[in-house]
């Protein structure tokens, strides 16, 4: 090793400590003053410029922040969105589920509550399929009604469920009447997803658009007065023997969650159970 | 080239008083001239890393308000031996900076202490290890890892363009 640098340390040592030396006797006061002057204004640009680093930094820092919060408030919206939504569904579950339950307890026959598991809605056949089955004494032919009307019949028996057939059905047929005329007729599916009455053309005459139709409770498969739908148009066809009428359904059968099966036979008119024709 | 050590040496000894704090994890902040002073010995020798050495602590001790000459020495005398013996030690591998910047930092430490107890500087040896030498020591061993890593990527690519 060069002799340069040992003697280089040597000195090096040597001043470290003859200034701590002279510190520890308070000796030296101005030698710190005299670095103060080169250090102190350095210092100063440095904390300026450190300042305005963390400055931007704490910035960017809290628009991560306010980002992220973002973030999680649109997340926490859109949670509370669905929550809206399913309380919402709740409700109007809670409140259809409440008016089933009053036409239940009202219906002078034995009913049996059922839940749609299932819906066949193309045009060859309508029906639903209702969680009661044999398992729950369903028989076929069943009545199936809703808190608005009639909506249609079992046409099949399974173990845990039960197809019905709904009125619109296009093989499905009901006896009726029109309440305010008492004009005897049948109600009629179509393919197209309509109803329509079939009435012999000379006790039909007073019918008129917006008339209710009930089910007559001809041949006992259904009680008298179940509402069915209301007149939207008359086919009028002249001189043949049968006209017919165009139905609105008293049902929306898209929108049935809940039926009741009439597991009970009677003949009891039951038409004061539902809406009345003013409502 | 001596502008950039010049401003290192006296920007970082005064910078780590100033800046120093910015860098703090969980209340440990690295000795950033230290780190420099290693690092500019191991390439210029042990002559230039005992000046540098000497400036960096001389300026570090004015900035921090200690003692003036504590860590002008103690910085001194390691870069002296680094400049010394680093030829010989396979410094570029990181598996060498991490534990010889600890083992150095502690060096330096001990060095300090021992100054400092000679012109009686009261606090206990223990403590002092645990909390303040040993954690600074760890963070001085992985940033001058990165350190030395970045150069070498610049330096590297700086040929590569050249």
């Amino acid at each position: 090793m060069k002799i340069r640098a040992i003697v280089l340390l040597g000195t090096v040592a040597a001043v470290c400590l003859v200034l701590l030396t002279l510190q520890m006797r308070g000796n030296i006061a101005g030698a710190s003053d005299v670095l103060a002057v080169v250090t102190t204004p350095i210092q100063s640009v440095l904390a300026r410029v450190n300042r305005a680093t963390v400055g931007v930094w704490s910035t960017y820092r809290e628009w991560k922040n306010v980002r992220a919060e973002n973030r999680r408030l649109r997340e926490e919206a859109q949670r509370l969105r669905v929550e809206a939504l399913r309380v919402t569904e709740t409700v109007e579950e809670n409140q259809r589920l409440r008016r089933l339950l009053a036409l239940k307890e009202a219906m002078p026959l034995a009913t049996l509550s059922g839940e749609v598991i299932a819906r066949e809605w193309g045009g060859w056949v309508r029906s639903l399929t209702v969680n009661r089955g044999r398992a729950d004494h369903v028989s076929r032919l069943t009545a199936v009604i809703g808190p608005d009307g009639l909506i249609g019949r079992v046409v099949d028996v399974r173990p845990g469920a039960s197809i019905v057939q709904v009125l619109t059905d296009p093989a499905s047929t009901v006896g009726a009447l029109v309440v305010r005329t008492r004009t005897q007729g049948i109600v009629e599916g179509e393919p197209r997803g309509t109803l329509r009455l079939k009435y012999m053309a000379r006790d039909g005459s007073g019918i008129q658009v917006g008339d209710l139709v009930v089910t007559s409770g001809a041949g006992g498969l259904f009680p008298r007065g179940i509402p069915v739908g209301r007149v939207r148009a008359i086919d009028d066809r002249g001189s043949a023997l049968f006209h017919y009428a165009q139905l609105t359904p008293a049902v929306e059968f898209a929108r049935i969650d809940e039926v009741l099966l009439i597991v009970g036979e009677g003949t009891n008119d039951v038409a004061a159970l539902f809406p009345s024709p003013s409502d | 080239m001596r502008t950039f050590v010049a401003v290192a040496i006296f920007g970082g000894g005064i910078a780590h008083a100033t800046l120093g704090p910015a860098l703090r994890i969980a209340d440990v902040a690295p000795d950033i001239p230290l780190i420099m002073v290693v690092l500019l010995a191991l390439r210029r020798g042990p002559e230039f890393g005992c000046g540098a050495g000497f400036v960096a602590g001389l300026l570090q001790d004015a900035a921090s308000g200690g003692l003036l000459g504590v860590q002008a020495l103690t910085k001194a005398l390691i870069g002296f031996v680094i400049g010394a013996v680093g030829a010989r030690l396979r410094v570029s591998q990181p598996l060498v900076q991490v534990p010889g910047l600890v083992l150095l930092t502690i060096a330096e430490g001990l060095a300090r202490f021992t100054l400092l107890k000679l012109f009686r500087f009261p606090a206990p040896f223990g403590e002092l290890m645990t909390y303040v030498v040993l954690p600074q020591a760890l963070y001085n061993g992985f940033l001058g890892a990165a350190l030395v890593l970045a150069l070498a990527w610049a330096e590297s690519t700086r040929a590569r363009t050249s």
